[in-house]
């Protein structure tokens, strides 16, 4: 009797506990933070662009709250809290260049909650041109002081193929704002480009000879090696992770298809054979799987399918025309027309998806939104917008829900990569 | 003896100045693996050393076989009528079918029968890169199925697309969009 007693108690009070259990939503407080410029005025201004690119680069990595009010300081002196009453930082640069022309960012990340310099470094760069990537590293640093999630994507280079003229493009190389540009192929058309490693240093694209021709570039020694080349169309849609297989996209009989690319056996696998379109192979799930573009129920939509069995599965089932994707692990962004006529209105919006389950989110709400393109670690996409003949440099961070949008003026964009 | 000499001379100069490699700025980035410290200078990397890269000379095939008939050629093909489509489509609309007949004729008559045909295929500015070359792709080789059909060599022709890299007319409306949508001809020697 007792012990019924007992089992009647502590069931009672384990019922009462789920009962009571309170979900507490701990929103966290993001630290509040003010940059001051401290460098004497440069005649083009750089030390204005600097100091707006430094407040962007804080604002994007979602971590900070970010005074955008253009301060001014004298390096060496000391802070006037008094101006910054609420925050808990205060970042302040000083733009200058040494004896060898160098462009050197004296920085001083002073921490008001605990009254002391978090850290003072002197940054150095040898081209003034590469000015973005001087104030991407200090935001990283600050935000690695304050111990929030890396955000070291922001200094990988993006590279994309531009057309200048009727059959002309070029391929730039350039930061993630595409702030800094710096043109690497010119003359011809020059398309689709691909980074061919996970450091960087070499990236695939397409030249039309007389044929469309595959060619591998090392970005710092300038070699340049033909892969292949195939009759119609020629494009590297993705590199493996560990840069030794490709899939390309190719037509050896004016049929576009999806190949998979031994760069070390130099074998070609064929890993799709509709008669129709498929394109835009990226490897998926540890590179065993292939999504990709396919018009097979007469009009541009997702699939996925294993490189070595033949069945393909339908991964979307909403709208009529999604022509462009890229993949993260089993993540897949991609751009979807929200018309399927050419009378609709114009928007093409960025939805997520997941292979392994019905996930679905939206991205965009508004404008033509493509090129849509992974970081590095998955956490960030980038993407190009265009609303009301304007065009910007689209940022989302997907953990934050978060979007930016940088302005641009650079032209029409073929083709992009991060 | 001489003269045969100086012309050998004279082509292998040519030949191995053809050939040569344009200079390629070389600079090795360092990477950074210090730990920053306070006042040392953190050396940002990021961009340096990346060179402009030239397509090797030699690569683009000579065109003095082709001057001697171009003008021919572009006579030939200014008559070319040019094959439009649909939106997203890749089918040879009802009302293109005479175009095309057209174009057979054009390309079986005697004067134009020793050139090959090289059919260019063309989109509109709203597909997405890699779908829209393979679209422009799929025009062409409609338009070369049609032409063999009509008794035209398969292989008089190769084939190409240029995606939405070659527009006939840069407005951004409807109309405009109907006139890049296109199929057109290049001959070749």
């Amino acid at each position: 009797m007792r012990s019924v007693l007992l089992l009647i108690f502590f069931s009672v009070a384990l019922f009462s506990k789920d009962l009571t259990m309170e979900i507490i939503k701990e929103v966290e407080k993001k630290p509040l933070i003010s940059v001051e410029d401290a460098s004497a005025a440069f005649s083009d201004s750089l030390n204005k662009k600097f100091f707006k690119l430094l407040v962007a680069d804080l604002k994007v990595t979602s971590h900070f709250n970010v005074d955008e009010r253009y301060s001014s300081a004298i390096f060496d002196t000391s802070f006037d809290f008094t101006k910054y009453p609420n925050n808990d930082l205060i970042v302040r640069f000083e733009l200058t260049f040494d004896d060898f022309g160098n462009l050197l960012s004296r920085v001083k990340l002073f921490n008001i909650k605990t009254s002391e310099i978090a850290f003072q470094k002197t940054y150095k760069i040898n081209d003034i041109k590469r000015y973005p990537f001087l104030a991407h590293k200090i935001a990283c640093d600050i935000n690695d002081y304050i111990g929030a999630p890396p955000v070291d994507w922001m200094r990988r280079f993006v590279i994309f193929s531009r057309y200048t003229s009727a059959k002309n493009a070029e391929i730039v190389v350039s930061d993630y704002t595409l702030t800094y540009q710096k043109t690497v192929i010119k003359g011809g058309l020059n398309v689709f480009p691909k980074w061919g490693d996970k450091n960087q240093r070499t990236f695939y694209y397409t030249s039309y000879e007389r044929k469309p021709t595959l060619y591998r570039v090392n970005l710092y020694t300038g070699e340049r090696k033909k892969i292949l080349s195939s009759e119609g169309m020629m494009v590297c849609s993705d590199v493996s992770k560990d840069g030794k297989k490709l899939l390309v996209t190719m037509a050896p009989n004016y049929q576009p298809d999806i190949y998979v690319y031994d760069l070390k056996t130099k074998r070609l696998k064929r890993v799709t054979r509709y008669p129709g379109i498929d394109v835009n192979g990226n490897f998926i799930e540890n590179d065993k799987r292939v999504v990709f573009i396919s018009d097979r129920l007469g009009y541009p939509n997702i699939f996925a399918k294993s490189i070595e069995s033949s069945a393909v599965e339908r991964l979307v089932y909403h709208g009529k025309n999604h022509s462009s994707c890229s993949a993260f692990g089993h993540y897949i962004v991609y751009s979807s027309r929200e018309t399927d006529n050419e009378f609709g209105k114009n928007v093409f919006n960025l939805y997520l998806i997941s292979t392994k389950s019905d996930y679905i989110r939206r991205l965009t709400a508004t404008g033509v939104n493509q090129f849509p393109r992974f970081s590095v670690d998955g956490e960030t996409i980038l993407y190009i917008k265009h609303l009301k003949n304007q065009s910007a440099l689209g940022i989302i961070r997907l953990n934050y829900n978060k979007s930016y949008l940088y302005p641009l003026k650079v032209g029409k964009i073929q083709s992009i990569d991060w | 003896m001489r003269n045969s000499l100086m012309i050998g001379l004279f082509a292998a100069a040519l030949i191995f100045g053809g050939c040569a490699k344009k200079s390629v700025e070389l600079e090795t980035p360092t990477e950074q693996t210090q730990q920053v410290e306070e006042e040392q200078a953190t050396t940002v990397t990021e961009g340096e050393g990346i060179s402009e890269v030239s397509p090797e000379s030699g690569t683009i095939e000579s065109l003095s076989e082709q001057e001697k008939k171009i003008q021919k050629m572009k006579v030939i093909e200014s008559e070319a009528k040019k094959i439009y489509f649909d939106f997203d489509k890749y089918n040879i609309r009802a009302d293109q079918v005479e175009n095309v007949d057209f174009d057979a004729k054009l390309f079986s008559r005697d004067d134009a029968k020793e050139f090959k045909i090289r059919v260019e295929g063309n989109c509109d500015e709203w597909g997405t890169d890699e779908y829209n070359y393979a679209l422009g792709l799929k025009r062409a080789k409609s338009v070369r199925d049609a032409l063999v059909a009509r008794g035209i060599e398969k292989d008089r022709m190769t084939l190409i697309s240029y995606g939405e890299s070659n527009p006939v007319c840069t407005e951004h409306n409807k109309e405009c969009w109907q006139k890049n949508r296109r199929v057109e001809f290049t001959l070749l020697p």
